[in-house]
């Protein structure tokens, strides 16, 4: 995966790339809008057995099953419940293939200039530093876009 | 690059469908001929035809390369039927023809890659037309044989250089210049391939002329045509054949499509009279109270027209008109008809069925003098071939140029001629099939899907509960029945006989044969059964893996080795298939060396793939080993001709397709894979049933009881496995929310429910809380990021929505009690 995206279905407008900030914590994450199907609340996660705990299990999305990730699960953060501001979103990757995230909560959608986007800082040590893709200075705040790619795989 | 001309795209899907099919039956009559040792003049026929094909329509598509190769086979054939030259070497003929099919098969994949080059085939057709000549060196016909092969060629040439030796040929006849009727024909503005749509035009008039010329000619090959035909129109030159007037003609031009306009330009007389003294008479009779006599004719006249043209008869209205059965008996039936190989048309006649005799009443050999100059020099040196689309007589090969119809045509005539009543009643059932899209099934049956959950979600629709609704329920039945069926139709749409997956594996052992030195015989058992074809299409590799595998290292080296073991020194593979129990068991069986299972273990020990001490295993685990990732392939065992993937790809490819593999092999006596398939991919009959939240679905054909258990039932073997008894038998308990680590709603085996499941002939009972129903679910692959935690292996084969929207998750009971 290119460190900047630089891929076909890539958002940048004139003025920069759209993301989708969300909260997991008291911390602040983006992802990019290209990958953004829907945003929905939460409903009934059908367990399937025998697989990794970050994925909750899958859900029926209009006829189509879709996998959901905890993100605080896959970022090694303590688990809490589901109130009515969690919010699953669900992402479309190229291939077609859907997944949805559970976010405490949805902020905003900004649009970030090329000139805000900054590369994430190697270090793999931290468990949520390997799934950010580059760091975002947007109005004196420091916000981390997250590697949609890395997010699912295993 | 673009890979076809502009408008072609469409054609695409076609062409590739239609030649696969062609070069699939090639190797099959080369096979049957190989296996035969003998060339039948039918299969000459049949190869040269198929090729022609495939010459006409890859030039059609603009692959020049393809076409070009086509053509070189085809003339060999040309020469090999016409000259009947002794044939030094089969070997090096069959060689040359294979792996020219293969090429060209790999050229019809490469074409379905995103980028297209042409593969360059000179080498190929280097060696194709040197054999040629030497075959036309080993003519035994001398003189006149020489003299005829190139004249011969050049009649079978490909449409571009055709077109001009008997396109002059046609002009220099005396009648043409005066006779003919000219009419220009504009196309309608915009609408694209003019000089397609006017080959169309060709098409179809071309039954009804006896001459028929047009200009640009070129027509077919070049696309540039299409901007001279926009601009000074189309020029068709035609004289009617007897039967046909000009008018009609006109008609059949006005009505093709997107035809603009059609003006006669110069009137040309009507029918040609003096093509008369070319006309052959007959006169038919039929078998003694054979019936329909009216009817028989009728099937004469045509199978006389598949042959050739301008076909006259009398009396003329046996088609509508039952009393001529009687003329026909009193008097025989008269054909007239003009062709330049009477002969062969007088074998269409004689293989019709119930016609008992036929008199020749009038020939044109008689007045050779008259028929000679109508026809083009080269038509005289093909007099022989049984071949319509061969012809060079200015009509015919104006055809020949538009090679589907003629080709068509010319399989439509062979069954009916050779094969009497049955070939007839085939060439019915042939214009009743129609190829479809896969994807247009694929839709279908997911729309049906979505008919089955609907149809629950509104037949138990929570807002129902507790109302008496007589009336309701019994139109809720109907659906249900009504919806059952039509999913039964859809699923024996998308089913086709296994036979052709087999086929294929003919050539891997006649390939392998040669190139190993074995003597392997393949045998086919239950070819006919049927699978759905998007499984058939996953099965092609992990078949042709398994059989070279056996090929390979399955039988010995050494004949010496089998008869030392009593084996009949030619090896057997046989590939068999049939339905069980709602699966495809397919199984690959050699009488080889077998594996040794020592070996295997010495290996997977050396490898570090062993789980648990080397002395646990058994000997089904053992071999079930050569299947694991991990197993090295370069060694004896597992080395798989160079193909350089091992069986654990097998493994991975069959179960993409719910399917499994497991091994069973006798050191020294042979070895079995077993390969089971779900018949269709998607929709199951499945008993719901509950754990804690979660329900799951299974298959109804793999249950057989379901009961609360009683204490007096339950046993603990001595290291605390609990079994149940049912009917005097113990089977195993798997309590389902142990197997799945889930929380369940009671863990007291006398509250919840016992399923007792089988399927290959290996029983358990399944724990649970209770059963909820029984449902109709239609089966769907987990999401591509589970596939990866080998979930499947635990017995989950996939997942299905219910009519309330949430998700059941399928069980695959073979799975889930193989570790118990």
């Amino acid at each position: 995966m290119a460190e900047n995206t630089t891929d076909s279905r890539s958002a940048y407008t004139a003025d920069g790339i759209e993301i989708l900030f969300f909260n997991i914590g008291e911390s602040i994450y983006g992802i990019e809008i290209k990958y953004v199907q829907e945003i929905i609340s939460v409903e009934q996660i059908t367990v399937v057995p025998k697989i990794p705990d970050y994925i909750k299990g899958v859900i029926n999305i209009r006829g189509k099953v879709v996998p959901i990730i905890s993100v605080r699960n896959r970022f090694g953060i303590e688990e809490i419940p589901y109130d009515d501001r969690t919010c699953i979103i669900v992402l479309e990757f190229e291939d077609g293939e859907q997944v949805g995230i559970i976010v405490d909560r949805v902020q905003e959608v900004l649009v970030a200039k090329p000139g805000d986007i900054s590369k994430a800082p190697d270090s793999k040590n931290v468990n949520a530093n390997r799934y950010i893709k580059s760091i975002i200075e947007i109005e004196g705040d420091i916000k981390l876009l997250l590697d949609c790619d890395k997010l699912i795989a295993d | 690059m673009a890979k076809f001309e502009a408008g072609m795209e469409a054609m695409a899907d076609m062409y590739v469908f239609e030649t696969t099919s062609l070069l699939e039956q090639l190797d099959q009559i080369l096979m049957k001929t190989e296996n035969e040792s003998s060339f039948a003049e039918e299969d000459i026929n049949e190869i040269f035809r198929t090729m022609h094909t495939i010459k006409g329509s890859s030039a059609m598509m603009g692959l020049e390369n393809m076409s070009k190769l086509a053509h070189a086979i085809e003339d060999m054939f040309y020469i090999i039927r016409e000259d009947h030259p002794v044939i030094s070497s089969m070997e090096t003929l069959y060689d040359i023809i294979f792996s020219a099919s293969d090429l060209l098969k790999a050229e019809i994949e490469n074409l379905q890659e995103d980028e297209y080059t042409p593969t360059d085939f000179t080498e190929q057709m280097t060696k194709i037309e040197d054999f040629a000549a030497v075959l036309k060196g080993a003519s035994p016909a001398d003189g006149a044989a020489a003299a005829e092969a190139p004249a011969a060629s050049s009649a079978a040439a490909p449409a571009p250089t055709a077109a001009a030796p008997t396109a002059p040929a046609a002009a220099a006849a005396p009648v043409s210049g005066s006779g003919l009727t000219t009419v220009k024909v504009f196309f309608e503005d915009d609408c694209k391939m003019e000089n397609l749509r006017a080959l169309l035009v060709i098409n179809r008039i071309s039954e009804s002329c006896a001459e028929l010329e047009y200009i640009p000619e070129d027509i077919e090959n070049n696309g540039d045509t299409a901007k001279t035909i926009i601009n000074d129109g189309f020029l068709v030159k035609f004289r009617p054949a007897p039967g046909s007037s000009t008018d009609g003609i006109m008609e059949t031009i006005r009505t093709t499509a997107n035809v603009k306009s059609c003006d006669i330009i110069e009137r040309g007389s009507e029918a040609a009279a003096s093509t008369a003294d070319a006309v052959t008479t007959v006169r038919v009779h039929f078998d003694d109270d054979c019936k329909m006599e009216n009817l028989r004719a009728l099937l004469v006249v045509n199978n006389v027209r598949d042959v050739c043209e301008n076909v006259t008869f009398e009396p003329a209205d046996i088609e509508d008109n039952a009393e001529t059965s009687r003329i026909i008996v009193e008097e025989g039936f008269v054909v007239r008809f003009k062709s330049d190989k009477p002969q062969m048309v007088l074998q269409v006649i004689e293989g019709t069925p119930s016609v008992k005799s036929y008199v020749v009443e009038e020939s044109p050999e008689q007045a050779p003098a008259a028929a000679a100059p109508k026809e083009a020099a080269p038509a005289q040196a093909s007099a022989q071939p049984s071949q319509a689309a061969t012809s060079a007589q200015p009509a015919p090969a104006k055809k020949a140029e538009s090679p589907k119809p003629a080709a068509k045509k010319a399989e439509a005539s062979k069954p009916a001629a050779d094969n009497g009543a049955a070939g007839a009643a085939k060439g019915g059932v042939k214009q009743s099939l129609i190829s479809v899209n896969l994807n247009k099934l694929d839709v279908l049956l997911d729309l049906v899907g979505e008919i089955v959950i609907t149809e629950a979600m509104v037949t138990s629709n929570p807002d129902l509960k507790g109302l008496k609704l007589d009336n309701f329920q019994k139109s809720a039945r109907q659906l249900r029945k009504l919806n059952s069926e039509l999913q039964d139709a859809v699923m024996s749409m998308r089913m086709v006989p296994i036979s052709g997956a087999f086929n294929k594996m003919t050539r891997i052992v006649r390939d392998m044969k040669v190139k190993l030195g074995k003597d392997v015989e393949l045998i086919f058992e239950g070819e006919d059964t049927e699978v759905d074809k998007s499984i058939i299409d996953q099965l092609n590799d992990p078949l042709m893996h398994m059989v070279r595998n056996s090929m390979d290292h399955g039988i010995e080296e050494n004949v010496e080795d089998r008869i030392a073991a009593g084996k009949s020194p030619k090896g057997k593979i046989t590939l068999s298939a049939y339905n069980a129990s709602g699966e495809v068991i397919i199984v690959i069986a050699d009488d080889g060396q077998g594996i040794d299972p020592e070996k295997v273990l010495a290996k997977a020990e050396r490898n570090g793939i062993l789980t648990k001490p080397s002395s646990e295993y058994s000997e089904k685990e053992i071999l079930n080993m050569i299947m694991l990732p991990g197993f090295s392939t370069n060694e004896q065992v597992t080395e798989y001709s160079g193909r350089g993937v091992g069986m654990d790809v097998v493994k991975k490819n069959i179960e993409k397709i719910g399917g499994s593999v497991s091994v069973d092999s006798k050191f020294g006596q042979g070895s079995n894979f077993v390969i089971k398939i779900p018949l269709s991919l998607s929709i199951v009959d499945g008993m719901e049933i509950s754990v804690g939240n979660s329900i799951f679905t299974i298959p109804i054909n793999s249950i057989r009881n379901s009961f609360k258990v009683q204490p007096n039932q339950l046993v603990k073997d001595t290291t605390g496995k609990e079994m149940v008894m049912v009917y005097g038998e113990c089977y195993p308990l798997i309590r389902l929310y142990q197997l799945y680590d889930l929380k369940p709603n009671t863990e007291n085996i006398f509250d919840g429910i016992v399923i007792l499941v089988e399927t290959d002939g290996k029983s358990a009972c399944i724990f649970a809380d209770e059963l909820i129903g029984e449902q109709q679910v239609v089966l769907k692959p987990f999401p591509a990021i589970l596939g990866n935690y080998n979930i499947k292996q635990y017995g989950m084969s996939g997942c299905s929505i219910l009519g309330d929207g949430s998700i059941t998750i399928i069980i695959d009971v073979s799975n889930v009690i193989s570790d118990f």
